[in-house]
């Protein structure tokens, strides 16, 4: 009787006779729901660690309990040192991805666009990408010091190759068959690049740059840990000498969550541009 | 006379007329083409058949402009003006980031401001049946649909010559009568010269008024086609010219012994 008075509801609501159909086949509860399977692990994972911890089979200063990281996260957000830190450390990762990021494209843009500057360059960048960045550390500290100089060239140079390669590959790829059609159609220099060779690459482009951010934490986190006197890596540095495992439990998770949030504004960014792109179609993403 | 009507006399004359004196080709020691002499008249529909690997491709890509590495001359003008060429592929090749109606105002070139472009585009696409796809991306579209996209972006800027590379080979059967029987319609209405490649023998007697048979890179066979259009598929006439064009480009073949009739 029920389920008779909301399909009769619906076909009042919902012209076609297919969408109806489709809702009745598709319950809505159901559909909401699904959005949360992907935290259950997550949820299944917390909820376990809490009970070790609370019966203690877990020990604090191995690994505190979910509920004093979450203590340890009021306490440092109420201080206003961890706003500072995380502030600090986000400054210095973006200014590193922009420096690093802008040569890269550059040079990914001109190697690929040309034989003479791939052939100048293309050999030296690949024979220094071989040379783990942090690696550099030591020496980095003796040029920079522990200065911000010294984070912001490890970050530039972590992000460099991610999207120099992708950039070059990107327009080295292009289909040759789209460039074939636009020239014959008058598309020459900065028009063909516009409207062929750069759309073209951007899918390339945007795996480079998510692959980038990845790196640019890694990095930071690394310098920040060494040689540093502010920023998260810092804060859970000195955390550490203090045996404040929650501290330092919940920089790595603010890490974390850092990543997802650089994750999701580059998803944005990729369907606000890739809107075409059958893969990044609306709905077809989860 | 006056100026204007004069324009307007010589608007309605659309169509390049083609001069090909003793074209050649080689890729390394290979001669693909071994001196072709061609003339073609403005607003003829003009097929060149051949197997594959005889050359036609070669000839056609010349003729467009898009192989400049070549031997003799090639002369493609209107009224004794450098005319507009446009080349139709066997694929599509629209972009897919652009939609539909952007792929066709790409037609117009980089140049030309883009409210005109988009209104003479709106046009084209309503030529060949589109209209209510303009907004759509091209990756949604079926084959037919994409070439007849294609066929819009070729037409947008009123080319005096088309040259068609094979673009109904992808399709399929019934597709490819549709779209024979459009491109026959737009030959019509806009006057252009048709130059089209095929290696359907069938394709080529249905849409041209003359047939080039190419073979190893040079002229085998130079016919006219006298039917009347529309032209129905089966005749007795039909069939003989499908006839003799079939055994002249099986004659080539190492393995013609297998061709029984």
């Amino acid at each position: 009787m029920n389920t008779l008075a909301l399909r009769q509801t619906k076909a009042k609501f919902k012209p076609t006779k297919d969408k109806v159909v489709k809702d009745i086949v598709v319950p809505g509860p159901f559909a909401s729901l699904k959005r949360f399977v992907p935290l259950l692990v997550p949820l299944a994972i917390l909820s376990f660690w809490q009970a070790a911890s609370s019966g203690g089979a877990l020990s604090s200063t191995i690994l505190p309990a979910p509920l004093d990281v979450a203590r340890a996260f009021l306490r440092l957000l109420l201080s206003g040192e961890l706003a500072e830190n995380a502030a600090i450390s986000f400054l210095r990762a973006i200014s590193g991805l922009l420096v690093g990021g802008t040569i890269a494209f550059s040079l990914g843009l001109s190697n690929g666009l040309s034989r003479l500057s791939a052939q100048a360059t293309d050999t030296t960048i690949q024979m220094i990408r071989n040379i783990p960045n942090l690696a550099l550390i030591p020496l980095v500290i003796l040029w920079f010091g522990i200065g911000e100089g010294a984070k912001l060239f490890l970050v530039s140079l972590g992000v460099f190759f991610p999207i120099y390669i992708n950039t070059f590959h990107g327009i080295r790829t292009v289909d040759p068959q789209l460039l074939e059609m636009a020239r014959s159609y008058g598309y020459r220099g900065f028009s063909l690049f516009w409207h062929v060779i750069l759309p073209g690459a951007l899918p390339s482009i945007f795996v480079g740059l998510r692959y980038a951010l990845g790196i640019m934490w890694l990095t930071l986190i690394v310098a920040e840990t060494i040689a540093a006197q502010s920023g998260l890596g810092y804060m859970a540095m000195s955390a550490r000498e203090f045996m404040q495992t929650d501290v330092v439990v919940l920089a790595i998770l603010i890490y974390a969550s850092l990543g997802k949030v650089a994750d999701l504004l580059v998803r944005l960014f990729e369907s606000l541009t890739l809107s075409w792109h059958p893969a990044y179609a609306k709905g077809v993403r989860v | 006379m006056t100026a204007q009507a004069l324009r307007i006399d010589q608007e309605s004359q659309r169509g390049a007329s083609i001069t090909l004196n003793h074209v050649t080709r080689s890729f390394g020691a290979l001669r693909v083409l071994e001196g072709i002499d061609l003339t073609i008249e403005p607003g003829s529909f003009v097929a060149i058949v051949g197997q594959s690997g005889s050359g036609k491709s070669t000839l056609l890509r010349i003729i467009a402009g898009l192989d400049a590495d070549h031997g003799g001359s090639v002369t493609i003008e209107k009224d004794d003006q450098p005319a507009i060429a446009r080349i139709m592929y066997q694929e599509p090749r629209l972009l897919p980031w652009a939609t539909v109606i952007g792929n066709v105002a790409m037609g117009l070139g980089p140049q030309v401001e883009s409210r005109t472009a988009l209104t003479r585009a709106r046009r084209a696409l309503d030529e060949v049946g589109l209209g209510d796809r303009a907004a759509d991306w091209p990756a949604i579209l079926s084959g037919g649909q994409k070439q007849r996209v294609a066929l819009a972006r070729a037409l947008v800027s009123k080319p005096d010559l088309l040259v068609l590379d094979e673009p109904l080979g992808a399709l399929d059967a019934l597709t490819r009568i549709g779209m024979q029987s459009l491109l026959e319609q737009v030959w019509r209405d806009e006057g252009f010269t048709a130059l089209l490649v095929t290696h359907d023998v069938s394709e080529a007697l249905t849409l041209a008024d003359r047939i080039v048979l190419i073979e190893d890179g040079r002229i085998a066979l130079d016919l006219d086609v006298p039917f009347a259009r529309p032209r129905r598929r089966g005749s007795v006439q039909f069939g003989a010219l499908e006839e003799k064009l079939l055994s002249t480009l099986l004659k080539s073949s190492p393995r013609n012994e297998e061709y029984v009739i």
